[in-house]
């Protein structure tokens, strides 16, 4: 082959060197960079063409990643949402947990289980074996369930609601249910529910009282039994 | 119709769904004792999920045109095993085996009434062995 018929094209090594140069800097995203030195060349020729295609390409590729870039800051920010919901429903969840049976010392040696929501079976065993074990465990004398918030229970259910009553009994504790509702009155009736040993109040505040009041009397009991004591000596 | 699936892994799901059943059932027209008693009955299916069922989900379906007034329907299906024996299962105090312990209440998480209860509320219960699991449908009339 001849080499004079294949068209040559005269670059000075300069071009060449800017053209290498700016090659490298868009290795390293330096988009910005590379298309100075692209521009640098005024002259017209078909290296020049090159040149131009090279640098929109260049620009393409910058757009490109900074697109990409925008695209994956909104990601992250959207993650960083995503873990904060998803902290508040763990916190929300642990939230649950606690209160599905929460148990208050209201006053030295009285507890409180205010009872809201659903009472399925599990949940009614559950609230027994963590009453039972707080009544020793605190040693109390008193245990008040507040059923105030519950609309409706299973015949059985209500049955081992009771049964949890007499179970704080045996433990040396009373038990006062208050709060019962007609609708659960009638279901602890129709099952004929043994409800001796259990007592029933209207509401927290009338079992409250009533610890009170006895504890009232067991002071002035206890004073005068002093004072009878005292006198015989 | 519109169901709503809700995936049961735990207690806190379990909650969730029950109480989310109340206000459907309310919102549906409901009285207050019968929403009571669908959230019980959603509460025990889910619970059940949770300690036999491995894994699976609750359905609620609001179907208004059902004849005569519309119903709900809660779906339990699960992966677990069948029930063997679904009467002995019904019986208060018993699972599927035969009379529960009352020592082992704790360390079984129930006292054997749930299916029981929802046999007592719902207006209809229906029981289905599957391919690789089961579903319990209840139907709440409106």
């Amino acid at each position: 082959m001849d080499q004079t018929e294949v068209p040559h094209v005269n670059v000075a090594s300069s071009r060449l060197q800017s053209v290498i140069e700016a090659l490298s800097y868009a290795s390293v995203d330096e988009f910005d960079s590379c298309l100075a030195l692209l521009q640098l060349s005024n002259e017209k020729d078909e290296f020049s063409e090159l040149e131009t295609a090279f640098s929109i390409f260049v620009r393409e590729l910058g757009e490109a990643k900074s697109e990409l870039n925008r695209a994956l800051t909104q990601q992250e920010a959207a993650n960083r949402e995503l873990e904060a919901k998803l902290e508040t429903i763990e916190m929300q969840q642990a939230a649950i947990r606690e209160l599905s049976t929460p148990i208050i010392e209201v006053w030295q040696g009285v507890l409180c289980l205010p009872v809201v929501g659903v009472v399925d079976s599990q949940r009614s065993a559950e609230m027994t074996e963590t009453l039972l074990e707080t009544i020793v465990s605190k040693q109390a004398r008193m245990a008040i369930v507040d059923i105030t918030g519950i609309d409706v229970m299973d015949t059985k259910t209500a049955d081992h609601f009771i049964k949890m009553a007499r179970a704080v009994r045996l433990l040396g504790a009373e038990c006062i249910v208050s709060g019962i509702n007609p609708g659960i009155a009638q279901t602890l009736t129709h099952i004929g529910v043994d409800l001796t040993g259990v007592r029933t109040l209207r509401s927290l505040r009338d079992a409250l009282q009533l610890y009170l009041r006895e504890t009232e009397q067991l002071v002035v009991q206890q004073k005068s039994h002093f004072a009878r004591r005292d006198s015989e000596i | 119709m519109s169901g709503k699936a809700f995936p049961i892994r735990g207690r806190n799901e379990v909650i969730v769904v029950s109480s989310h059943a109340g206000r459907m059932a309310r919102e549906f027209g409901l009285d207050a004792r019968r929403a009571g008693e669908l959230a019980i009955v959603v509460s025990e299916l889910a619970s059940n999920i949770v300690k036999h069922g491995i894994q699976g989900e609750i359905i609620l379906t609001l179907d208004p045109d059902s004849p005569p007034y519309g119903e709900i329907t809660v779906e339990a299906h699960d992966v677990g095993p069948p029930i063997r024996d679904l009467k002995l299962a019904m019986i208060d105090g018993n699972d599927d085996q035969g009379p529960i312990d009352p020592a082992l209440y704790l360390r079984r998480g129930g006292i054997g009434t749930g299916l029981g209860a929802v046999a007592r509320l719902a207006d209809r219960l229906e029981y289905r062995d599957e391919e690789g699991g089961k579903t319990i449908t209840a139907r709440f009339y409106r």
